[in-house]
């Protein structure tokens, strides 16, 4: 249930051989309430049974690009190599339009950013590329390369390396 | 020698007057001539200035084709006629084309896109009821994508803001011209600007009724007259007039005069605006291009000339009718048309604004603010520009007649008809920004008070996932987190007690975080948010995009900020795009007359939010459309869409509230009275069914972005928070929660759930 719900008809699922980190998070019932000014007084926990395990991870997408975005890609690619960057941006605007969700082309996005030296809309469409990617590692390992490069265009080396040490850039 | 010597050096007293009077009429005759070249300066510029200030045409976004697009063949064959392609052999030349049930020839015209000047191009496109199947060049080779010609939607001198349908000659029908003639001035041809036969003929008339019944004046004066916007019928005036309309007679030539007469004739009002002539006329009364209009239509708006409010189709439709007839038969009796023509056309009903699109006056009063926001001044002044901006035609009259038929339902169930409902409508992609659709008003067409706009009213619960967001900030809460959903009073910073209640007047109880989400409790709201804190919350509504820092009011937990449905559209696209704030536009690009853009555009994003916490709200939200108060959503669209969404009610239901994205859409509906009444709607009964209605006919795609790797989606009990699963009770939904998170499990369930894996 939960596999078909994160699925998407475009997409080819397939399981992601990366689990990604585990992490423990503070006990999610409020801590004990504050006096009247703060009056959230949840009742206490149910009787806790032993947890039931971590769900592991839903399998991964595959992310692809359809034949369109696929060919306004290119079309924007060798925009860029003529040096015709406004273009190249219009371009990827429309390929964005079709496939908003798409993270690979937020990833161009970010590529181009970094052409025009715009290093803040670089890491914002390279971060954008990461969360819309979710477990696939070849498209995050691809966005996490283009963020990198955006932190080092702005400066931020110790951000960048400590991205770059990340298991999953490898 | 002194003036008085001179005098004396005239012999007699009759010379001497002799002279003084000749010397008074010399005088006058040299001001005479000073006041007609300067009248003739005046005029000059005037009619220059117009001739030549081109505004800048405003398009609609291109539709793009291709394999899979939402476009069906209905769809497609609607929007090549909205785009004024003819049926027929595609062979005879750009601008026709040819259905065979889904399959279509198209010999597009050359265009001018943002990007590219396509020259004119044949293609071959196949669409089905679900969209298009298959594009191919003439070649047979397949075509990856291809777009229309944008629609145009109007012009605009961008800097005044004034809009305008400018033609030029090769746009106006010689019926159109031969029309006009015959019933506004027959002599128009022969004349020098003034006709001595016709006024001695009107005075003749007015003489005869006893009254005005006849204006001589030529339609050159008229031109004039429209120029200065001066109805003060005085001798002074009128003697002006004439020099001037002579004075444009001999500069320019009747083709001129006539082509800006058409531009110019005022045809009409609209609250505080003007319709100018009869490209903008057709549009506003038709809803169609002056070149659409048959002859009945075009009769009507000439026969508005002689008095446009008079006549007003719309407050006095006998009137408009009686004159259009007038008309027919003057155009009939002097050949311009034949009987039987004039006979046909009077038979037909008025049809005033049967409105097929075309003419959006609320989007473009947002296209005039964006460029005032991100274009200089002077940039703008240019002639000849073409404004690209993202409007979606489809989504515009989706919105539209979504909030028409949901106002009228409202309206005609209210038993105090003293004042009827208003309502707005907005629509962007939450991806990139761009604002596909604005309503400004239950009447649509009229350029009047743009509610999306400039109504900002209470928000009432539409503020609930940024407490919620806040709440998920702090670490200490999720969505299956157990909130005390019971009374409380609280005293204000001002001594007063503050007692907030939920809609119902019930009290839920324990309950758990998406279940209290979901039915919009507003008492575990409130003591969630209180222990957050609302200074949280207010900094977390000014980082999802809200331009001013709220009032620290404990009741602005529960909405009591004002904003508009644009506002609230800028904020939920954080919600709507992983975190990401996307800055709204309605402008994509301006390219001057030659086709280079004035400054290059881009999509601009900023994190605003950790992508998985608001994972984590959209998921609660979900359930606001799949259990909560929201469910009537899911009756319109089906519950395979997902919606995260939320209902919005201000105190008292002064405002009833919408605000809701799929994959594709977000939108934003308010329904309210202008005077701040109460309505007696909450959100789910007024602004909901026009958000579902807009959305319906817009083929959403579901939300459904990848889950974050930092968080699981869990099956949990809605009513308790315990993790549980479908198999172990039938009131379980899925929530995302961190990955990992220790969550306590439903008693009994556990065993079942290890049998089953995880469901």
């Amino acid at each position: 249930m939960l596999a078909s719900l994160a699925g998407c008809s475009l997409l080819q699922p397939t399981r992601s051989p990366v689990a990604p980190p585990e992490r423990t998070i503070p006990n999610p019932i409020p801590e004990a309430p504050k006096p009247s000014a703060a009056p959230a007084t949840p009742p206490p926990a149910p009787a806790a049974l032993p947890a039931t395990p971590t769900a592991p991870p839903p399998p991964a997408r595959e992310y692809h690009l359809n034949p369109a975005t696929q060919s306004l890609v290119a079309q924007a690619h060798s925009q860029i190599a003529r040096g015709e960057l406004p273009g190249a941006a219009t371009t990827l605007d429309r390929a964005l339009r079709i496939e908003p969700q798409n993270p690979l082309l937020w990833i161009e996005l970010a590529r181009l950013r970094l052409t025009e030296n715009d290093g803040r809309q670089a890491e914002s469409c390279a971060r954008k590329a990461l969360a819309l990617g979710g477990l696939d590692p070849q498209t995050r390992s691809k966005a996490g390369h283009a963020l990198v490069d955006a932190l080092r265009l702005l400066h931020r080396e110790p951000e960048a390396r400590e991205l770059e040490a990340q298991p999953w850039m490898k | 020698m002194t003036t008085r010597s001179w005098l004396k050096a005239i012999p007699t007293p009759s010379t001497r007057l002799l002279l003084v009077i000749t010397g008074i009429i010399g005088l006058s005759i040299l001001g005479f001539i000073g006041w007609v070249i300067y009248l003739d300066r005046v005029i000059t510029n005037e009619f220059q200035g117009r001739l030549w200030s081109v505004p800048a045409r405003v398009y609609a976004a291109p539709l793009e084709l291709y394999v899979g697009a939402p476009t069906t063949a209905d769809d497609l064959d609607m929007e090549l006629r909205r785009l004024h392609y003819q049926p027929g052999d595609p062979a005879t030349g750009p601008g026709f084309f040819r259905r065979r049930n889904g399959d279509f020839e198209l010999h597009a015209r050359r265009v001018q896109f943002i990007d590219e000047l396509r020259p004119a191009t044949r293609i071959t496109l196949h669409a089905n009821a679900e969209g298009i199947t298959g594009l191919s060049a003439a070649d047979g080779s397949d075509v990856p994508v291809f777009r229309l010609d944008p629609l145009m939607v109007g012009s605009v001198f961008p800097i005044h803001g004034e809009d305008r349908i400018i033609l030029t000659p090769a746009e106006v029908s010689p019926q159109l011209r031969a029309a006009l003639k015959t019933i506004e001035d027959r002599r128009f041809d022969d004349h020098h600007g003034v006709d001595p036969r016709s006024i001695v003929r009107a005075v003749w008339a007015n003489l005869r009724a006893g009254r005005i019944a006849q204006g001589g004046s030529t339609l050159t004066q008229q031109l004039v007259k429209n120029y200065f916007l001066n109805d003060a019928q005085t001798f002074g005036r009128k003697l002006k007039e004439a020099v001037m309309a002579m004075r444009l007679e001999a500069r320019f030539s009747k083709e001129e005069i006539l082509v800006a007469y058409i531009n110019e004739v005022s045809l009409g009002q609209d609250g505080q605006r003007a319709i100018h002539g009869f490209g903008l006329g057709a549009e506003f009364y038709f809803g169609k291009p002056l070149s659409e209009l048959d002859i009945g239509e075009q009769a009507l708006l000439i026969g508005l000339v002689r008095g446009p409010s008079f006549y007003d189709p719309v407050r006095h439709p006998d009137r408009a009718k009686a004159r259009r007839n007038l008309v027919l038969q003057e155009l009939a009796s002097t050949n311009v048309i034949s009987e039987e023509e004039a006979k046909r056309a009077s038979a037909k009903p008025l049809l005033v604004r049967s409105r097929g699109g075309g003419y959006f006056p609320a989007f473009m009063d947002l296209v005039r603010r964006h460029l005032k926001r991100d274009y200089a001044e002077a940039d703008l002044s240019a002639a000849g520009l073409s404004i690209y901006t993202t409007l979606d035609p489809k989504a515009q009259s989706s919105a539209e007649q979504a909030l028409s038929r949901g106002l009228a339902r409202l309206n005609a169930a209210r038993r105090d008809k003293s004042a009827l409902l208003e309502g707005a409508v907005v629509v962007a992609e939450p991806q990139s920004g761009d604002v596909l659709a604005v309503v400004g008003g239950r009447d649509f067409g009229r350029e009047e008070f743009n509610r999306a706009l400039d109504a900002r009213r209470s928000i009432g619960s539409l503020v609930k996932p940024a407490v919620y967001l806040s709440a998920l900030e702090t670490g200490r809460y999720t969505a299956a987190s157990v909130l005390l959903d019971a009374p409380l009073e609280l005293k204000l910073g001002d001594g007063t007690l503050w007692a907030p209640q939920n809609y119902t007047r019930e009290e839920f109880g324990s309950v758990s975080m998406v279940h209290a989400l979901a039915e919009s409790m507003n008492l575990a709201t409130v003591r969630m948010g209180l222990d957050v804190g609302v200074e949280h919350v207010a900094d977390t509504l000014v980082k999802l995009g809200l331009d001013r820092r709220p009032a620290l009011n404990p009741s602005l937990l529960l909405g009591a900020v004002e904003m508009t449905p644009l506002e609230v559209v800028q904020m939920y696209t954080a919600l709507a795009n992983g975190g990401f704030k996307a800055r709204l536009h309605a402008v994509r690009a301006v390219l001057d007359d030659q086709g280079k853009p004035l400054k290059s555009f881009k999509v601009e994003v900023e994190a605003v939010a950790s992508p998985e916490l608001v994972y984590q709200v959209d998921r609660m939200m979900v359930q606001v459309t799949q259990r909560g108060t929201g469910r009537g959503v899911t009756a319109k669209l089906g519950s395979k869409i997902l919606v995260p969404a939320k209902t919005g009610t201000s105190q008292d239901t002064r405002d009833s509230w919408f605000a809701g994205f799929t994959g594709s859409h977000l939108a934003v509906v308010w329904v309210g009275f202008d005077d701040n009444r109460s309505t007696g709607l909450t959100g789910a009964l007024g602004a909901l069914p026009i958000w579902a209605d807009t959305l319906g006919s817009l083929r959403p795609s579901s939300w459904e972005p990848a889950p974050p790797p930092e968080v699981e989606e869990r099956w949990i009990e809605f009513s308790t928070g315990l993790v549980t699963g479908p198999s172990c009770s039938n009131d379980a939904v899925i929530v995302a929660v961190p990955r990992g998170a220790n969550l306590p499990t439903k008693p009994g369930c556990a065993a079942a759930l290890m049998r089953a894996g995880i469901e």
